[in-house]
């Protein structure tokens, strides 16, 4: 598919691809080689990613829930990164708070390291009852070289509980994708193992990489616990920083989230020989195979099955219901990574098809996870701008957009039926009781009233009544 | 109103040069005012007879940018020159480079770049370090540029460096170069050599000031040496210089030497049998 907004900006076209006959890769520039992933975004190009500041105290260290989150920079990095994401957790403090060092115009000229110092011990002193201080670094403290470091260790010397330094500047990187890898190993390096527990872990696992997005864990966390495992720590969703510290005893890694968080895997391999195994937690067929897997690891099978068997023939009349009303709809799913993979599968048990797929941030495993899945014919796309999203909108027309909020309100400009995947209308939608709700939320986006009081006909506007932004002309 | 900048090498004598100048210029009876962009904040203190003054940053951070009020800022030292320090964080430590651009900033605010000003002087710290202390050569400051050096390599190469910056903003229609102040160390050969370098670079050595043990000794009596004894032939020489830049038209856009030009003009004129 040829972009009609691309045409000035033709750098784009390697990162935009046709599944072909044979999972063949065709590519925007003509060529059969693999789609372009996590590189620098070309000027013009109105991007829609994020920082490595935002991927790294958005995403990984957010959601750990009894840390002081600290942002070193101006005030504005911490409102825009407060409160995005509802990475929910069993806490009155976790979420409702944010702190900022509050750097102005003097602060940057003189240095921030004292009121840096200041600032934790203020925070520490108001909230006496946090484990941990996250420090997050932002590009205007990097510049200026603060050395945060070294003020998290003298911090920790008056404090007495950990202070967590976070590099995480976010000039660095080409998205919010360098924020989780930074967030993974200075979570590692400074917790993991800090504390040596007693006790028997044969039976226990992490859950790695998932936030807990509106309570996600609750769909699956009571099924792993029901195949008799133990639970160490969710890396990060609803996890406390005494959990991080002991989550180097566990006997094997359980990975959801294979961009944000398979760093800590790996480390966790390497320095403990944790093995690991790669997982989905959504969709009948994906969450069962991760209790069999994680099953024939500990000898659980037949378990397992009992556990699935049971959980299946609940759910079961529900998403037979629900096909039954979205048998045959096409779905545009656009999301920073993974879910897109994740998805492609548990929306074909509802009956529908993905035939576009887009990423903010996926690297080349996300796109080949992605290829692998998806039906010949599809339209994959990387780190998509704004234009492009509207194009695809109107000229493919999907039955369905799954997105985040950003995306919500063109989608219904455009008269397109949206779900925001991202942080969900109303989740949580992993496991099996979660993919009830997804469907339920799809039903109601794809069958709301409104679409039947709209004339289908009038969206978008007229091409010759549109200007070079493809907005209508207003007369006169 | 002219507006003027004054780089070198650390330590080459850019302070005692300034403002030398800057009050034989005073005395010549010019009002002028004069801009130190150096967090050490020491660029008025001849002018001062060694008084310390609350520098723009210090006071911005003490009393914050609603409350500061120019006539904290701006002193009166010798021949009326008005004396202001931008300051700047302790060594190792922020941002200076952030700071001359604020204090610049300030200054402009508080409406310190008045008609009645024949000269604005910027007197900025060693090498161009970073966009900061280009700050004063941006648009809308100084258009006109003197860089103090001596015959020695390491002045020269810095010398050389601050025209490549210079020569970037010129190119964006702003500053120009108005020549290089040789300041003698006593190099051999030293106002053939810097004659000859300021030819390549596109430029005239405007003045050579020789050396004299009078500048220590003004300076150690916290004063000019025009402010010190303005009959000493050293008073003459800055009186010289502050004429010449003051009926000086000649202003060009740098041509910076390669690395290797440079070495072979020091070999060239340097080492004299």
């Amino acid at each position: 598919m040829q972009f009609k907004c691309n045409q000035t900006l033709p750098e784009r076209a390697i990162h935009i691809a046709l599944k072909g006959p044979g999972g063949t890769c065709q590519r925007g520039d003509g060529t059969n080689c693999f789609i372009a992933s996590n590189v620098a975004t070309t000027p013009g190009d109105m991007t829609e990613r994020g920082c490595t500041y935002a991927g790294c105290r958005g995403v990984v260290g957010g959601p750990v829930k009894d840390a002081i989150q600290l942002t070193h920079g101006p005030i504005g990095c911490a409102f825009f990164s407060w409160g995005y994401r509802p990475h929910l957790a069993e806490s009155d403090f976790h979420i409702k708070y944010t702190f900022v060092s509050d750097m102005n115009e003097t602060n940057i000229v003189f240095g921030g390291e004292k009121k840096l110092l200041q600032s934790i011990i203020e925070a520490n002193a108001e909230f006496p009852d946090a484990k941990a201080v996250f420090i997050y670094n932002t590009c205007s403290t990097a510049l200026i070289g603060d050395d945060g470091r070294d003020v998290a260790k003298q911090a920790e010397a008056i404090i007495g509980k950990p202070v967590v330094f976070f590099e995480c500047e976010g000039f660095r990187g080409v998205s919010q994708s360098m924020g989780h890898h930074v967030g993974n190993e200075t979570i590692f390096r400074q917790l993991v193992g800090s504390v040596e527990p007693e006790g028997d872990f044969s039976r226990s696992i992490n859950i790695i990489g998932d936030y807990n997005i509106k309570n996600d864990i609750r769909t699956f966390e009571y099924l792993f616990e029901a195949l008799g495992l133990r639970i160490i720590a969710r890396f990060t969703g609803n996890v406390s920083v005494d959990d991080l510290k002991i989550m180097h005893k566990a006997a094997l890694n359980i990975v959801h989230c294979q961009r944000s968080a398979t760093y800590i895997a790996d480390m966790m391999k390497e320095k403990y020989s944790t093995p690991y195994i790669n997982v989905t937690l959504w969709g009948i067929k994906n969450m069962a195979q991760a209790l069999r897997d994680t099953a024939a690891f500990f000898g659980l099978e037949a378990r397992a099955e009992e556990v699935i068997a049971s959980e299946v023939a609940r759910i079961q009349p529900h998403i037979d219901a629900y096909r039954q009303c979205l048998q045959g709809k096409r779905v545009f799913i656009y999301q920073g990574g993974p879910r897109v993979w994740h998805w492609i599968e548990l929306l074909r048990e509802l009956g529908m098809e993905t035939e576009t797929a887009a990423t903010t941030f996926g690297h080349t495993d996300d796109y080949e996870k992605i290829f692998k899945q998806i039906a010949d014919g599809a339209l994959v796309i990387d780190n998509p701008n704004v234009p492009e999203i509207e194009e695809i909108l109107t000229r493919r027309r999907p039955d369905l957009f799954i997105s985040g909020n950003k995306e919500r309100y063109v989608a219904y400009k455009l008269g397109v039926p949206f779900v925001n995947g991202h942080t969900y209308d109303t989740g949580p939608y992993a496991g099996f009781v979660g993919m009830v709700n997804f469907a339920r939320d799809i039903d109601k986006a794809l069958h709301a009233p409104v679409w039947n009081v709209l004339h289908q006909h009038a969206r978008p506007a007229p091409a010759d009544r549109r200007t070079a932004h493809g907005f209508e002309e207003v007369p006169g | 109103m002219r507006q003027v900048a004054f780089y070198g090498k650390g330590g080459i004598g850019k302070s005692t040069t300034q403002q030398n100048t800057a009050a034989a210029l005073a005395s010549m009876g010019y009002r002028l005012m004069v801009v130190g962009c150096d967090p050490k904040a020491d660029c008025t203190r001849l002018l001062l007879r060694g008084m310390r003054q609350p520098s723009v940053l210090d006071t911005l951070r003490d009393v914050g940018p609603e409350s500061v009020q120019l006539e904290k800022v701006v002193v009166q030292g010798y021949g009326g020159v008005k004396c202001v320090e931008s300051g700047g964080p302790e060594p190792g430590v922020g941002c200076g480079g952030r700071g001359v651009i604020t204090a610049i900033q300030t200054l402009e605010t508080l409406g310190a770049y008045k008609d009645d000003l024949d000269y604005v002087f910027y007197d900025v710290l060693g090498d161009v370090v970073c966009g900061g202390f280009a700050m004063p050569i941006r648009e809308g400051y100084a258009e006109e540029i003197y860089i103090v050096c001596s015959g020695e390599y390491m002045a020269l190469f810095a010398a050389n460096n601050i025209c490549k910056g210079i020569k970037k903003f010129a190119e964006r229609g702003y500053a120009r170069l108005g020549g290089l102040v040789c300041n003698s160390r006593l190099v051999e050969n030293e106002q053939a050599l810097v004659d000859e370098f300021a030819r390549r670079l596109n430029t005239k050595m405007i003045h050579f000031i020789p050396r004299s043990k009078d500048v220590q000794r003004a300076e150690i009596n916290k004063k000019t040496v025009i402010d010190y004894d303005p009959d000493l032939p050293q008073a003459r020489e800055y009186r010289e210089l502050a004429r010449k830049i003051d009926e000086n038209d000649e202003f060009t856009i740098p041509t910076p030497i390669t690395q290797e030009e440079l070495e072979d003009l020091m070999r060239e004129y340097g080492i004299v049998d």
